[in-house]
């Protein structure tokens, strides 16, 4: 494949491809980290228009991380620190027939300790974690997104797992 | 395989099928896919990538912002150097003026090396820029000029054109008197759209409308720069008018004829004596108080 030689994103076409390729990332990279606190939606809507106002400094290749970093900071702008929870929402039970109470009591408990495990993560265990465990994404592509190494965000999967693991124990 | 190595293969998606089996023994394996299921429930919000890019669309401005980026501090500069341009170009084309006042002479050296002895309370104004392609001076009042060789000169002064080459010669413009003396070279006088020339020790004097006789001047300079105003058959009032020139008093005329003609000089250095040889020859008296002067007849 032939790519356009181009040294700038300026071009409404190319800009398309790169909101198509990155906007879900960025989407669900903001959402893992801050949770939705500030609505990731409007957080990457506001690095994509930043994007395109610095169009012409900025070459297709670096578009990724300027999206990250930016959308990053403009969340970290509004947003101290604060705890974050992730909202469980409620998959439908594949064994419904034998559900009794004490299963759906035991059910909701372990997804509280769970959330609570989750909240307490650093935010780039969370980030690279969930967008393992939930998105699907392998260790190299979440590698790529956030510019660490492999062997670095196998570290964070691992550690997350780990934490998880003795915090649910633990309570 | 340790068991580590499994969990993190089984979380990079990357068991074979005999890793597969390994790792199902684990002993934890009911644990981790439990988490596993239970974690999905946290998954984020769904986000639709065509709706949000058309939401977005409108707030893209069609034109490139980027492309004028350029223009703004362009502008700047280009306003600084019109300032700075328009400011040299009015100070450089602005006259140079010399002025003096009451019983004050200056010697002014102009561009092309041509002197000017102006004379009290006159003023001479000329541009420095422009002097090598035209040799311009605007007089008003009485000067001496010494004149380089070279290309036209002239002095313009509210009664006329005072045109030459390289000479020597007196300007003089009062009120209602223009008189110009030329003492080397050759004089062009342009006055009422007729040109006249005037020869060395010549003299053209126009006074209240009257061209008068021109005589013969046997001085080198003016007599004037020696500190004497000369007359030869010149109105009183005009007499009195170059007198307050060269001393700050106020002389009134009222009680005697100013018409009247007069022939002499007076100094400049001494008041007492300037008035007499004004006074004594018309047979007329003067009383001063401070710096007013009273002429009566005797």
């Amino acid at each position: 494949m032939s790519k356009p030689l181009q040294d700038n994103i300026c071009e409404s076409q190319l800009f398309e491809r790169l909101y198509k390729k990155h906007a879900k990332n960025l989407h669900d990279f903001l959402y893992y980290k801050f949770g939705d606190h500030l609505n990731p939606q409007d957080q990457v809507q506001e690095a994509f228009i930043k994007l395109w106002q610095n169009c012409s400094k900025i070459k297709p290749d670096k578009a990724k991380s300027y999206l990250f970093t930016t959308a990053s900071n403009l969340t970290l702008n509004v947003l101290a620190h604060k705890k974050v929870v992730l909202k469980h929402t409620q998959q439908p039970q594949k064994h419904t027939t034998n559900v009794t109470p004490e299963f759906v009591l035991q059910e909701k408990e372990y997804h509280i300790k769970l959330q609570k495990a989750i909240s307490n993560l650093t935010e780039a265990q969370r980030v690279a974690f969930l967008m393992n465990r939930i998105e699907g994404k392998r260790f190299k592509e979440i590698a790529e997104l956030l510019d660490i190494s492999v062997k670095g965000v196998e570290k964070r999967i691992y550690g997350a797992l780990k934490k998880l693991r003795e915090e649910i124990d633990e309570l | 395989m340790k068991r580590e190595e499994l969990i993190k293969k089984w979380l990079d998606n990357n068991l074979n099928t005999e890793e597969q089996n390994a790792f199902e023994q684990l002993e934890d394996y009911n644990d981790l896919i439990k988490m596993d299921a239970t974690l999905k429930g946290f998954k984020a919000p769904e986000f639709s990538i065509n709706q949000s890019y058309e939401a977005l669309k409108p707030k893209l401005k069609p034109e490139q912002p980027a492309s004028k980026q350029w223009l703004k501090p362009l502008l700047r500069i280009a306003a600084v150097l019109a300032i700075a341009l328009s400011v040299y170009m009015y100070t450089s084309n602005l006259d140079t003026e010399v002025n003096t006042i009451i019983a004050e002479q200056t010697t002014i050296a102009l561009p092309d090396n041509s002197t000017v002895e102006l004379n009290a309370n006159s003023s001479l104004s000329f541009n420095e820029k422009s002097w090598s392609d035209n040799r311009e001076v605007k007089l008003n009042g009485e000067a001496f000029f010494k004149v380089a060789k070279g290309q036209k000169f002239d002095v313009i002064t509210e009664e006329g054109i005072v045109s030459v080459l390289g000479t020597q010669f007196n300007v003089k413009q009062r009120e209602s008197y223009f008189e110009v003396t030329c003492y080397e070279g050759l004089v062009g006088v342009t006055h009422n759209n007729k040109t006249i020339k005037l020869k060395p020790g010549h003299t053209f004097t126009f006074i209240d409308g009257k061209l008068l006789a021109n005589e013969k001047e046997n001085a080198v300079q003016p007599i004037w720069l020696h500190g004497e105003s000369s007359f030869k058959s010149v109105a009183l009032k005009h007499v009195i008018a170059e007198f307050e020139n060269q001393y700050s008093i106020k002389i009134h005329t009222d009680q005697i004829d100013t018409s009247r003609l007069f022939t002499g000089s007076f100094t400049h250095n001494n008041l007492d004596l300037a008035l007499k040889s004004v006074t004594i020859p018309l047979n007329l008296s003067y009383s001063i108080s401070g710096k007013s002067i009273l002429l009566k007849r005797e």
